[in-house]
């Protein structure tokens, strides 16, 4: 546990892995809103076609995520290694800023990979149990969006205790966007 | 009775992380050592030059090295060495 600390104390992994949890988080909401809001839209009634449609795009995101953020950070971590040894007139192979660069890497990934998937798997909920008949399939499109609407807000609090700012604003601007998808997906609808 | 190496004085460059605490709490933890003083010399972007005095019993100085091998620390060189059943100052 000891050397986790000093692994985050020395990479300061903690920022990046805040951000990417945040950001990703926020886009696995938007996307199955996207996909429930279409679901509505076009009268899907059988909520195994939103479950599987919903876990696959998470799947298809963290996936995505994990090797993407694991990629990226391993070649930025890498790069400032080579720094650190160029500063230090000496390889550092052996050091535990090696150890703790890969610790880094995989941290990132594994962030990058469950907060969408987490964050999706949320507004799903109540579609597995509608998929189970423990509740009407129009009771789990209204459930879905209420919990992906307070997903959303929670994220924009989060941020805003982050920033140490007003938090409520922060929670709003994240609704915001949700409420612009849900606009747009439904003026589509009207057009389709 | 052997005493070993009572004191010693090392000029070490370091990164910048690990921090001063740390390092010095790791040296303090390895085996016959008493008390630790790490001073900061001159700080760099990315490096810091420390004078490291290290104070204890029979201290290991294979131990210190490896220790600041694994913390990516360079000892520049070892300025100050005491032996023997007195501590005896220049």
């Amino acid at each position: 546990m000891n050397k986790v600390k000093l692994y985050i104390q020395v990479t300061h992994v903690s920022d990046i892995a805040r951000r990417y949890f945040a950001m990703n988080g926020f886009d696995g909401s938007m996307t199955v809103l996207g996909v429930i809001l279409g679901a509505w839209i076009t009268g899907v009634k059988d909520p195994k076609v939103i479950v599987m449609t919903g876990f696959g795009a998470c799947l298809a995101m963290g996936v995505s995520g994990f090797f993407g953020a694991y990629i990226t950070e391993k070649a930025e971590r890498r790069r400032q290694l080579r720094e650190l040894e160029e500063s230090m007139l000496e390889d550092l192979d052996d050091s535990l800023h090696r150890d703790a660069s890969e610790f880094a890497s995989a941290l990132t990934a594994i962030t990058n990979c469950l907060s969408p998937a987490l964050t999706a798997a949320i507004s799903l909920v109540p579609f597995i149990f509608s998929m189970f008949g423990v509740i009407p399939i129009f009771n789990s499109y209204i459930a879905s969006f209420t919990l992906t609407s307070l997903t959303l807000f929670s994220i924009g609090i989060y941020l805003g205790r982050v920033a140490g700012e007003n938090v409520w604003l922060y929670g709003i601007q994240m609704l915001m966007a949700g409420l612009v998808i849900t606009i747009i997906l439904f003026l589509l609808g009207e057009f389709a | 009775m052997q005493h070993g190496v009572r004191r010693v004085v090392l000029d070490v460059l370091k990164l910048r992380d690990p921090p001063l605490p740390e390092l010095a709490m790791r040296l303090s933890s390895i085996p016959n050592i008493d008390g630790v003083n790490i001073s900061l010399v001159e700080i760099d972007q990315n490096t810091e030059s420390v004078k490291i005095a290290i104070e204890g019993s029979n201290i290991n100085i294979e131990k210190i090295q490896k220790l600041m091998k694994d913390y990516g620390a360079v000892i520049h060189s070892i300025d100050e060495v005491v032996v023997g059943k007195k501590m005896v100052t220049i």
